[in-house]
């Protein structure tokens, strides 16, 4: 098989890059979300006004913070806020966007990033818990969420609900009392771009990465999934794209490195 | 209140608004009192062991690593409050020095990797019974000191419905008493003991903080005692001429301690950068799931050195600070 010229990651981040609509205010977790946030701030949307969950607001773009509390969070901010004023924000209704990672995802989008393992008591694995991702998923308009794709973490049922999804389906976040009118907007995965079909709130592909087929995505995805009937197909990462994400962004590869044995 | 819903998490941390509001009353005698002290002797003043601690800073930035180092030292244990906590708890929980735990985020090391060593032992400290947790959010955790600090008993909040977090959290479902809708209320969680890293304080403990605030002005506001590390005491004329810049006023300080350097080797904005060589000096030893690599870690930059400024000397001084200086004031370019 011919070599590809990028590795899952920088798949991912530069697909992702391409949706995020200018001019809102997005929060990011770390990791993959601040990688592909940060790139659509470089090449599609210079106007987001990124909120880091610890206080920073809109730093100029400068390298690639490694925490959601480091000092590049602030850089030349336009504030220096506070743990609870970002999460109020969010509260308020002021951000679109909040963009979070997993370990599992279930059809309607419910996330777990706390444990692994059938009993809560007993973990195979602990994890370390919802972090702001449960005020994220809950608060902001719409939740975008990027991670990898097999069957492992796309599962029938989480191990354990952290961030609230469109839970059982339609309705289920209302009667649970979350803000009305949001939830799960977009998955992007290394095998294609999933958004949530209105009437059930299940996942439906929406659009295929280069080379993927629907054959593969359904192999890799342990739960019925939705195929749109207008299935579209993703363009390769662009030149202009790669060289702002490995040049600009990441430059020490510290996330990207990451992606590099999968390649 | 009727309530609806409820999760099933204790609730570690007892104190009450009205016992808050006597220790208060009492501390406030000590205004205008030359509070400065080496670390010792402020943590033998002002933490017991069994304390239930919380500490500032978050993520890598304003991480009181100096005093966590003595508390390993020490061989304290603590309940703990565990809002987006990294490489400080962490080592807390790698030396089994954390008995009780709210979560809001632990075990995690953001971008830098998974520190596995350290999520097995934890897992099996919790099937064993010795660690209890109770689930929150970094959100829920923020909101409960902000509670404190205001001198209540709760806080409404929106998020947590419908998840597993709220199951395994002590939150509460009821009714509003004034618009008759469902809410989730989170109770207000004042602490025994709090340690905070701040770039300046004068000897009263009156404090200046650079950068992003997280929840340490709630945190600071609502323990019973509450211990500053400083990079540097200035004089109280210096606070005098900004007093827009004290986020921390004296009467919440019990005790002021110049650690210069005490951050390291997480990130104090303005100051120095978080230094990654040595974060994954550690993160690879936590990777070792034998837990032998972080035996030796332990050895060589905790308990076979005498303070933190041999721990400093260790890691390369005053010579390495200047670089991360550099890296920190040239906006991150490294």
């Amino acid at each position: 098989m011919e070599k590809k010229q990028y590795n899952p990651i920088e798949l991912m981040a530069c697909i992702a890059s391409r949706y995020l609509e200018d001019g809102r205010l997005i929060f990011a977790g770390t990791g993959i979300p601040m990688l592909a946030v940060s790139l659509a701030q470089k090449i599609y949307a210079p106007n987001l006004i990124l909120v880091y969950e610890a206080g920073g607001i809109s730093p100029e773009a400068s390298m690639l913070p490694l925490s959601v509390a480091d000092s590049r969070t602030t850089y030349r901010a336009i504030c220096c806020a506070n743990m609870p004023e970002a999460m109020e924000m969010l509260q308020k209704g002021l951000v679109t966007y909040a963009f979070l990672g997993g370990a599992q995802i279930d059809m309607y989008g419910n996330l777990n990033s706390t444990m692994i393992g059938k009993d809560y008591w007993h973990p195979q694995t602990r994890l370390p818990g919802s972090g702001g991702a449960n005020e994220l998923g809950s608060l902001a308009w719409k939740t975008l969420i990027i991670m990898n794709h097999n069957r492992r973490r796309f599962v029938e049922k989480v191990d354990f609900i952290t961030t609230p999804g469109y839970l059982t389906g339609p309705g289920a976040r209302e009667r649970a009392c979350l803000p009305p009118g949001n939830g799960p907007h977009l998955v992007f995965t290394e095998l294609g771009i999933f958004d949530f079909e209105e009437k059930s709130k299940r996942m439906r592909l929406k659009s295929l990465l280069p080379g993927i087929t629907r054959e593969k995505v359904i192999a890799e995805t342990g739960f019925e999934l939705i195929i749109s009937d207008k299935l579209n197909q993703e363009k390769e990462p662009t030149p202009e794209e790669l060289k702002a994400l490995r040049e600009d962004v990441d430059p020490w590869r510290v996330v990207l490195s990451r992606g590099d044995n999968d390649q | 209140m009727e309530i609806l819903d409820q999760g099933n998490g204790e609730i570690f941390s007892k104190i009450t608004p009205d016992e808050f509001r006597r220790h208060m009353f009492a501390k406030a005698e000590r205004v205008n009192l030359d509070k400065r002290m080496d670390l010792r002797e402020a943590i033998g003043r002002f933490i017991k062991n069994g304390d239930y601690l919380s500490i500032g800073g978050c993520g890598f930035v304003r991480l009181p690593i100096a005093f966590v180092h003595e508390v390993l030292r020490r061989q304290l244990t603590f309940r703990m409050a565990a809002g987006t906590r990294t490489f400080d708890v962490d080592l807390l929980l790698d030396n089994d020095r954390i008995t009780e735990l709210d979560i809001g985020y632990i075990l995690g090391l953001e971008m830098l990797g998974i520190p596995q060593y350290t999520r097995i032992h934890v897992s099996e400290r919790l099937s064993r019974g010795d660690l209890k947790i109770t689930e929150w959010s970094n959100g829920s955790m923020a909101w409960r000191h902000k509670a404190a600090a205001m001198g209540v008993s709760f806080m409404q909040v929106r998020s947590l419905a419908g998840s597993d977090t709220f199951r395994h959290s002590a939150a509460k479902k009821v009714k509003c008493p004034f618009t008759g809708e469902e809410v989730i209320l989170v109770p207000a969680l004042y602490c025994d003991a709090c340690v905070i890293h701040v770039h300046r304080a004068d000897k009263y403990g009156n404090c200046q903080i650079d950068g992003m605030l997280n929840e340490d002005l709630e945190k600071a506001r609502s323990a019973k005692n509450l211990i500053i590390t400083t990079e540097k005491i200035i004089d109280t004329k210096e606070i005098r001429n900004d007093g827009a810049r004290t986020v921390i006023p004296q009467f919440y300080v019990d005790a002021v301690v110049e650690i210069p350097c005490g951050a390291y080797p997480t990130n104090m904005p303005g100051l120095y950068y978080l230094d990654l060589d040595h974060l994954k000096v550690y993160t690879r030893a936590a990777q070792d799931r034998t837990g032998e690599n972080l035996k030796k870690y332990y050895r060589d930059y905790v308990f076979g050195t005498k303070d933190f400024n041999e721990y400093l000397e260790k890691c390369g001084g005053l010579k390495r600070i200047e670089e991360l200086k550099k890296i920190e004031l040239m906006e991150g370019r490294v």
